[in-house]
């Protein structure tokens, strides 16, 4: 068999490799700011701040890149059918990845302003945790995408469920921090970092619902009953 | 698939948009049945055991690639094989359930019922009224030939265009023109099917979207045919798409058909592989 | 960027514009031009000598001479003999050839079916048109002027009078007239055809209304050409006993008895007066019936040219 589209097709895998970098960039900026935040011997220096927000800017580069050459494909190449789909589902996972990139330049500018607040080990704990499922998620999701694995893909639902359920914790955990009040406010920002590791999670769900439709052509939401519940107990 | 044989002859086809599993009687649902057709050119087997149902007020589209024999199905519609001396077809196709290559069956009435567009405009070389006027003239029409040039013109969207020169030559128009003057030819004697043989692969992109959007127009009263080259085409005008390829297990270039679906299906998510690989240009 | 441009021009234009002498091409183009110079030459030459034959009696007689007819005596011997004789034969060939070779082509070209015996008719065909015309002459004899006064049209002559002359001239152009019609009909598109079909005609009603009007302007191109043959044949009127001397109707003769009677043609009588060597005949008579000839030929093909045209202009 003969490839009778060559340079579309190349022009598919390029876009494909960008994202799978995209996917790289987002994810090892995400370790990087959480290492930031919960390493106590750390104290986030404005240097690597702006180190963040420099590759952050390297993502956003990348993503309108990718925006672009996609309007072009699309108008010039008028793909069909799995071609179609893949378009689709790399448009999709394109806008997931730069804002899990923009989650990460977040929670390293939320670790520079509370560097002088004092923590609580417990929901460092969690917040590693949920930034080392929230990574695992990415991984598992992107690999799903680049080796066409619909099983892979099918296992993001249930690592999302721990992102939930620590999420859920959390909201207990920082109502403790009530009698200090310095503490209470790094809480608070704790909370919203855990609400971006929650969202973080669930735009690798997303992208999992993307490579499943990219490979059954069925598009369907995985779990649809367990809508994310801050408030969940 | 069983045999319908109370189905009436001048049954019309059934309303569009009228879920098909559901229709009682299926001569209605079906304009064209096609049951294990085969073709022959002489020792050569240019198709090979198609089923193909065909709907009313729909457009079918044939696609796939050259010489997997979608011209040569199209044209065992309305016997035009037979022109063919050493074609020959074996198998069933039912035409409001009467079989067209029945003993009876008379092929000049077959073709005045299911008509024919051309890959090449291809009007006669007289004026523009003889060439509209022709076909009902020998099949004895009685009314008002005025008239029924006129209503064929305005259907096939010439009539604005050439009211005014119907006497001048049929050559003196451009070759989007041509072509829907032999549209309007096609549809002059009335038959409620037309086939169309890559009416659009000689035409500019303009004139070419305009016999698209003419082919839209027509679907209300016609049962429409098409077989083309351009696939976005096909994805365009199409309600169901038949993709044909070449058995590539067969000793002879013979072709098969692949899969018979909702275009909006088979340009999404086709379920053959070798669909999938010929859209996409993943086929040699 | 300024520099290189110019660079790129200078080297196109040193590439563009070189000239180079081909020598070789240039004695071809001569030679042929001398080739066909010295043709045109053998024609003028020929033309020349025979209209200087010819212009003495033209000057002495005018128009006279092509309106009397045959005479033993130079003074008062004309062609007009010849020209009704070849007109009346040439009437008589399109009457038989046109029909039978017209159907013929249509047959072969649209009904036929293409086998192996269809290809060898065809190839005969072919074959047929290359026989010298001496043969149909000794064809003509053995068969039309029998078949001629069986049929009671024998006259006096006993059958070797124009109906004779025209069935042998008709069977030496058939294969011709069959040949360029077939060429005609095979020239008109086969999408003509199939739009035909394809609004319910049967084969019929697409040769009659499509493929033969199409195909009118070059089948009369043909036939009129292959006419004009006929009208300049002259060895098998001779073996099929045109009258080569002096013959007269009586003055009361009917109109049949004349056509059935002796008769000659234009060539003939060109052929017959030129034998004559001494005398008036062969000096200066032949010459101007060759003039004739000539002209009425020109005639025909300018007239072949203008049926056309105007044919293919009426559809």
């Amino acid at each position: 068999m003969t490839q009778v589209r060559r340079r579309f097709h190349e022009e598919l895998e390029d876009l494909e490799r960008d994202l799978m970098a995209m996917g790289e960039m987002a994810e090892s900026m995400l370790g990087e700011a959480i290492d930031i935040l919960v390493n106590p011997e750390h104290p986030a220096k404005k240097a690597e701040i702006e180190a963040l927000v420099d590759r952050d800017d390297a993502v956003d580069d990348l993503y309108l890149s990718i925006e672009r050459r996609w309007h072009e494909v699309m108008a010039m190449q008028t793909p069909v059918a799995v071609d179609l789909r893949l378009m689709s589902a790399m448009l999709h996972i394109n806008a997931h990845l730069e804002r899990m990139a923009d989650v990460a330049v977040n929670i390293a500018k939320t670790a520079r302003k509370v560097r002088r607040l004092p923590t609580s080990d417990v929901i460092l704990g969690y917040i590693r945790e949920m930034g080392d499922v929230a990574r695992h998620m990415i991984r598992t999701a992107m690999e799903s995408f680049a080796t066409r694995n619909h099983e892979l893909a099918t296992q993001l639902p249930d690592m999302d469920d721990d992102v939930d359920r620590l999420n859920g914790r959390m909201y207990r955990e920082v109502r403790k921090c009530d009698e200090d009040s310095e503490l209470l406010e790094w809480g608070i920002r704790m909370m919203v970092i855990s609400r971006h590791l929650e969202r973080v999670g669930d735009h690798a769900v997303d992208i999992a619902e993307q490579v499943a439709f990219l490979l059954t052509g069925v598009f369907r939401e995985f779990n649809e009953d367990t809508s994310p519940d801050v408030d969940d107990d | 698939m069983d045999v319908i044989d109370s189905a009436d002859p001048a049954a019309r086809a059934a309303t569009p948009g009228e879920s098909a599993a559901t229709a009682p009687d299926e001569a209605e649902t079906f304009v064209l049945r096609v049951e294990g057709l085969n073709a022959f050119y002489g020792d050569f087997q240019a198709v090979a055991e198609v089923d193909l149902d065909i709907r009313g007020n729909e457009i079918t589209a044939l696609i796939g690639p050259s010489g997997c024999g979608k011209s040569t199905v199209l044209r065992c519609f309305n016997r035009m094989n037979d022109l063919i001396e050493v074609a020959r077809v074996e198998g069933s196709v039912r035409y409001h359930g009467v079989d067209l290559y029945g003993p009876n069956v008379d092929a000049v009435e077959v073709r005045r019922r299911i008509g024919m567009v051309f890959q090449k405009p291809n009007p006669f070389p007289k004026s523009i009224y003889d060439n509209i006027a022709f076909g009902p003239k020998i099949a004895g029409y009685q009314g008002n030939m005025d008239d029924l040039v006129e209503e064929s013109l305005i259907k096939a969207a010439l009539w604005t265009e050439v009211n005014d020169k119907l006497r001048e030559s049929a050559f003196a128009l451009s070759g989007g023109q041509q072509q829907r003057l032999c549209i309007a030819r096609a549809i002059a004697t009335s038959p409620d099917v037309l086939l169309m043989d890559e009416p659009c692969s000689a035409l500019d992109p303009i004139a070419t979207l305009r016999i698209e959007e003419l082919m839209t127009e027509l679907k209300r009263d016609y049962t429409i045919i098409i077989v083309t080259h351009n696939m976005q085409q096909a994805a365009r005008v199409s309600d169901r798409t038949a993709f044909f390829t070449v058995d590539a297990e067969r000793e002879q270039r013979t072709g098969v058909l692949v899969e018979f679906g909702e275009t909006a299906t088979m340009f999404t998510r086709p379920t053959q592989q070798k669909t999938e690989d010929y859209i996409t240009g993943r086929f040699g | 960027m300024a520099t290189g441009t110019v660079d790129t021009t200078t080297v196109v234009r040193k590439a563009l514009e070189g000239k180079r002498l081909n020598v070789g091409g240039l004695v071809f183009e001569w030679g042929m031009l001398l080739l066909l110079l010295s043709s045109l030459l053998v024609l003028v030459v020929l033309l020349g000598d025979i209209v200087s034959g010819a212009i003495p009696t033209f000057r002495a007689r005018g128009f006279d001479f092509v309106t009397s007819g045959l005479s033993l005596n130079p003074e008062t011997a004309g062609v007009s003999t010849a020209i009704v004789g070849s007109i009346a034969i040439t009437a008589v060939v399109a009457v038989v050839a046109f029909p039978i070779g017209i159907g013929a082509a249509i047959y072969l070209e649209e009904y036929a079916p293409d086998n192996r015996w269809t290809r060898f008719v065809d190839t005969n065909i072919r074959n047929l048109a290359g026989v010298p015309s001496i043969v149909y002459g000794l064809l003509g004899l053995a068969i039309f002027v029998r078949l001629v006064d069986v049929v009671g049209l024998g006259g006096q002559t006993g059958g070797k009078n124009i109906f004779s002359a025209g069935l042998t001239l008709a069977v030496l152009v058939l294969p011709i007239i069959i040949i360029t019609s077939a060429e005609a009909i095979r020239a008109v598109p086969n999408s003509i055809r199939e739009a035909g079909v394809g609004v319910g005609a049967t084969p019929w009603e697409v040769v009659r209304h499509h493929v033969l009007p199409s195909a009118a302007p070059g089948i009369l191109t043909g036939t009129v050409l292959t006419l004009a043959r006929a009208f300049g044949e002259t060895a098998p009127l001779i073996v099929i006993g045109v009258a080569t001397g002096f013959f007269g109707a009586a003055a009361d003769a009917t109109v049949l008895e004349r056509a059935t009677g002796p008769y000659t043609a234009l060539p003939v009588v060109v052929f017959s007066w030129s034998r004559q060597s001494v005398g008036a005949f062969g000096d200066t008579l032949a010459p101007a019936a060759i003039v004739v000839l000539l002209f009425v030929l020109f005639v025909a093909n300018a007239g072949a040219i203008i049926l056309r045209n105007r044919y293919e202009k009426t559809w």
